[in-house]
């Protein structure tokens, strides 16, 4: 089988601009990602938006188009509607392409999988009309479509992006209601003078809440609590906030405190990951150039911790030099020259970074349930209670718990429970995350229908070229 | 309420949601079809039944998991519409039969 | 710490030992090196099967059979336990005369719990089975458990009889001192009088430290399970002549086995899955199961399992040191065993007798074999 210098899975901001370098230095990259059209999550659809007015997103989102078009005509193979689901630190790729299963290989791996949503597990966060912030933002940006009367709830920039594009665009928005804990104001302020080296960020992030409270739509602060009502349906959400109880009612919730690395893949590989404490959240380890432990793979962006779309492309042009000076193309001495600049810039995002981490940190009542009743494993349908119990039966590992109750057994494979059932181990066992550790996470890491495993096939680099 | 900001009706496509016709946009997700048809149950919960819909819209909860031409655990946000797709919430749970007797 | 009896392994052989010693009075404590049930007692296939046993296991096996359907009553936690006729498909008339002859063979021994079945009542049985198939050979008692649960079972149990069960500690070193044996563990040392090796893929290595030499080796059998789906088959299923072997859940979720096997690194205690023999598991289930082209796979795995040459497990007294048993290799079919394997073992520990013919079992059956 003839094997690709380089295999990029993802084709977001990190991909696309690993891609664009190692395709112009002449390698044979191929680029696999799950979209028909580049753009990952932050840049979906913006060189094809549905939308009637697409500056009404900003100009970060349009900007997005101008790499997709740049990597479009990179000479990269870009393996489009290909659903990685098996990831081999052997340098062996599984995937999904049109309803079979293909195997491709290549001697250096670029995992650019970017972030989720990080789980908000309320009660009734699992009633119909319970959404995420980004679950918002994609069916705006993908399709052009909206929700009126929604109420947004929590905390971060993201947040306050989605409520900013929903007014400009004349959407209806029933309330804002932001989690932000006054306490995490005061922690952040010592970070804030350094943070003013990214000005630019700081204004853009200062000119959405500006924008937001000049609409007057019903906006609460700190608010605790929070509860989605509904029977069978969302219709509302219940939280304290100034001293007393409200209630916002709506058919749409759509929740946020943050983003997490998308992880089930390279925790899949068994590649080392460390608990950011900062972030609250594990990533994969690795090197200034974006190399982890298994030295042919390589992570760009977010699934390497939080860094953002502009961190993410710096941090894939990164990955790519080291890439081209592991297939022996450049010098040592050429890639650290070549690399310079992106890592300044890399550093200079840190303070703005850390102000963010500290200013947004989820909450301990935000991120792990506390009524008994709360569901924790959305697929398998296992409640705070129901760990507990597995707990007290002696499953203290997370994977004896998952065992045990079958929690993270379910088509989602953890991803909505994973940091939870970690966070409530911490938690009981008195101890680290680090220590708790995380689930053994297994292929395929989507659903899979016998007749497309059964019907397998192998994609050489020439033909795909 | 969900609602398309398209004003526009070219490209469309009609496909059926539970038995309705439904209009949806050529490329649209088919949860963004079934979202402005105001179908926005998606799938049964495997042990309490309790209805479900799309959570994440980008792949990783699996909570819009809906059957599409008969076949089942198709995630409604990474699918896209087609002229004459049939659609429908999918409801298997633990103690769903087969209702096809085989033989 | 100190006990009476030290069990090296948590698995389901390990905790059905403490259980039955601890149940007698005795003191017992159980070393694991990783969790109860990490590895084959807790992922395998789930199989409480007597059907198509080896003529020298089936009084074993037979045994506990019968214990499995009153196990959780017994154990008084859910061990997963439910009673589904086994069915092994029979594809062509070469598995007909397979079939025939080894009902031949257990009538002459004197069993009776294998029956053929004819095409009729295989479809019955089957309502969903490739048309093409000619009949089976079905045993009655057989069904499905589900593993990680029946270990627990089996280590609450234990506990709530007093034994000790430590987790993550790896035995380092074992040595007869006097009348007694040391162990170290990564963290604590041990002293017990009796040592029973219950370690699983490991077990070779704690056999050594005992004195004796075993030839075991190790694999790791593949797995795949489904989301759920709506229940078509009721029977677990196997086949003759196929590598065909799946059965569906009370949950409705389908685990499809069938003996594919992938990479062991016991060295690093994790496995590797070989996708192109999956494949091919797949396509066998579905052209004997058309229903099965659409179920989805939702996870893949495999675990690390000791095997024999002869693929029957070592149970019994240790050959080169008193006051040390073995129970271990079981070849991927130790699941439906546990519960007789630890009354075997504590009836040898606390008196020296047992009611089966342990002999095919020995540790030193392959001493005398000349290559």
């Amino acid at each position: 089988m003839k094997a690709f210098d380089c295999a990029i899975i993802g084709a977001g901001p990190a991909g696309m601009s690993a891609a664009i370098e190692l395709a112009q230095a002449g390698t044979n990259v191929v680029v696999l990602d799950r979209a028909d059209r580049a753009g990952g999550q932050i840049y979906r659809s913006a060189a094809d938006s549905a939308l009637p007015d697409v500056a009404s997103l900003g100009p970060d989102y349009t900007a997005g188009a101008d790499l997709i078009t740049r990597f479009e005509q990179s000479g990269a193979t870009y393996l489009a509607g290909a659903d990685v689901w098996h990831l081999g630190d052997d340098g062996r790729i599984l995937f999904s392409y049109q309803s079979e299963t293909r195997e491709l290989h290549c001697r250096e791996m670029l995992l650019c999988l970017g972030a989720m949503e990080r789980p908000m597990p309320i009660p009734g966060w699992t009633l119909p009309g319970v959404m995420t912030a980004g679950a918002a933002q994609v069916m705006l940006k993908s399709d052009a479509v909206v929700a009126d009367g929604a109420v947004f709830a929590g905390s971060g920039p993201l947040l306050y992006l989605i409520v900013a594009q929903y007014l400009r665009l004349g959407v209806q928005v029933a309330a804002l209601v932001d989690t932000t804990p006054r306490q995490h104001y005061l922690d952040a302020a010592p970070l804030m003078p350094r943070a003013l080296q990214q000005v630019g960020n700081l204004r853009k992030g200062l000119s959405l809440l500006r924008e937001i409270r000049a609409s007057g739509i019903p906006t609460f602060r700190y608010a605790k609590n929070l509860k989605v009502i509904g029977d069978n349906r969302a219709a509302g959400l219940r939280f304290a906030a100034s001293g007393r109880q409200h209630e916002v009612s709506a058919n749409t919730v759509f929740l946020h405190h943050g983003v997490q690395p998308n992880l089930n893949m390279s925790r899949a590989m068994g590649l080392a990951h460390h608990w950011n404490s900062a972030q609250m959240c594990w990533q994969v380890s690795v090197d200034a150039f974006g190399q982890s432990s298994v030295p042919h793979v390589s992570v760009a962006g977010d699934g390497a911790g939080i860094i953002g779309a502009d961190g993410a492309r710096a941090a894939g042009r990164v990955a790519a030099q080291n890439i081209l000076f592991r297939l022996g193309r450049i010098s040592q001495a050429d890639r650290d020259q070549r690399v310079r600049a992106d890592l300044n810039d890399l550093s200079a995002l840190k303070p703005f970074r850390r102000f963010i981490d500290c200013l947004y940190r989820p909450t301990e009542a935000l991120r792990l349930p506390r009524d008994a009743e709360t569901l924790v494993c959305r697929c398998e349908e296992q409640s705070l209670g129901d760990l507990r119990k597995g707990f007290e039966q002696g499953a203290r590992d997370p994977n004896a718990l998952k065992s045990l109750t079958r929690c993270g057994m379910g088509p989602c494979q953890g991803r909505q429970c994973g940091h939870v059932v970690a966070g409530l181990l911490a938690q009981w066992r008195a101890e680290s995350p680090e220590e708790v550790g995380y689930y053994r996470l297994r292929s395929p890491q989507r659903l899979l229908t016998l007749d497309e495993l059964g019907r397998y096939d192998t994609v050489q680099a020439e033909a795909a070229e | 309420m969900f609602r398309s900001l398209q004003d526009d009706d070219h490209d469309l496509v009609t496909l059926s949601v539970n038995g309705r016709p439904v209009n949806a946009r050529k490329g649209q997700s088919v949860w963004s079809a079934m979202a402005v048809a105001g179908q926005v149950v998606t799938r049964k919960a495997a042990l309490s039944g309790e209805e479900r819909s799309a959570y994440c819209a980008m792949g990783v909860c699996f909570e819009c998991m809906v059957e599409i031409d008969g076949l089942p655990n198709q995630q409604a946000c990474l699918r896209r519409v087609a002229n004459g797709m049939s659609v429908a919430t999918q409801d298997i749970t633990e103690d769903s039969e087969e209702i096809d007797e085989g033989l | 710490m100190k006990a009476d009896v030290l069990i090296i392994g948590g698995g389901i052989q390990g905790c059905a030992t403490a259980y039955h010693l601890a149940r007698k009075g005795a003191s017992v404590i159980v070393v694991e090196k990783d969790y109860s049930g990490r590895h084959a007692s807790g992922v395998n296939a789930g199989g409480v099967r007597l059907l198509g046993r080896d003529m020298a296991e089936v009084p074993l096996s037979k045994a506990s059979m019968a214990m499995w359907q009153t196990l959780d009553e017994e154990l008084g936690h859910d061990t997963g336990f439910r009673r589904q006729t086994l069915v092994n498909i029979a594809v062509d008339e070469m598995d007909l005369a397979t079939v025939q002859a080894r009902e031949a063979k257990m009538h002459d021994a004197g069993f009776t719990h294998e029956r053929i079945i004819d095409q009729v009542e295989l479809r019955e049985r089957l309502p969903h089975v490739n048309p093409n198939c000619v009949g089976g050979m079905i045993s009655e008692l057989d069904g499905y458990a589900i593993p990680f649960k029946a270990t627990s079972a089996f280590r609450l149990a234990a506990e709530n009889y007093g034994a000790q069960v430590i987790e993550g500690e790896e035995v380092m070193g074992l040595r007869r001192v006097g009348d007694a044996w040391l162990a170290q563990g990564a963290r604590h040392r041990y002293e017990a009088e009796t040592v029973v090796n219950c370690a699983g893929a490991w077990a070779d290595k704690i056999a050594l430290m005992i004195g004796d030499n075993v030839p075991l080796s190790h694999a790791a059998p593949m797995l795949m399970i489904t989301a759920r789906m709506p229940h078509f088959a009721k029977p677990v299923v196997g086949a003759i002549s196929r590598q065909l072997s799946f059965k569906q859940f009370e949950n409705g979720t389908v685990l499809i086995g069938g003996g594919a096997k992938g990479f062991a690194d016991r060295a690093n205690n994790r496995t590797r899955l070989d996708y192109a023999k999956l494949a091919a598991a797949c396509r066998t289930t579905a052209e004997f199961f058309p229903i099965m082209r659409k179920a989805s796979i939702n996870r893949m795995w495999a675990g690390l399992e000791a095997y024999l040459p002869d693929n029957l497990p070592v149970i019994g007294t240790a050959v080169n040191a008193p006051r040390a048993f073995h129970a271990f290799g079981f070849s991927a079919h130790g699941f439906q065993m546990g519960p007789v394997v630890g009354q075997i073992l504590a009836d040898l520990v606390m008196g020296g007798q047992c009611q089966f013919n342990l002999s095919p079992f020995r540790i030193d059956r392959f001493d005398r074999k000349v290559l």
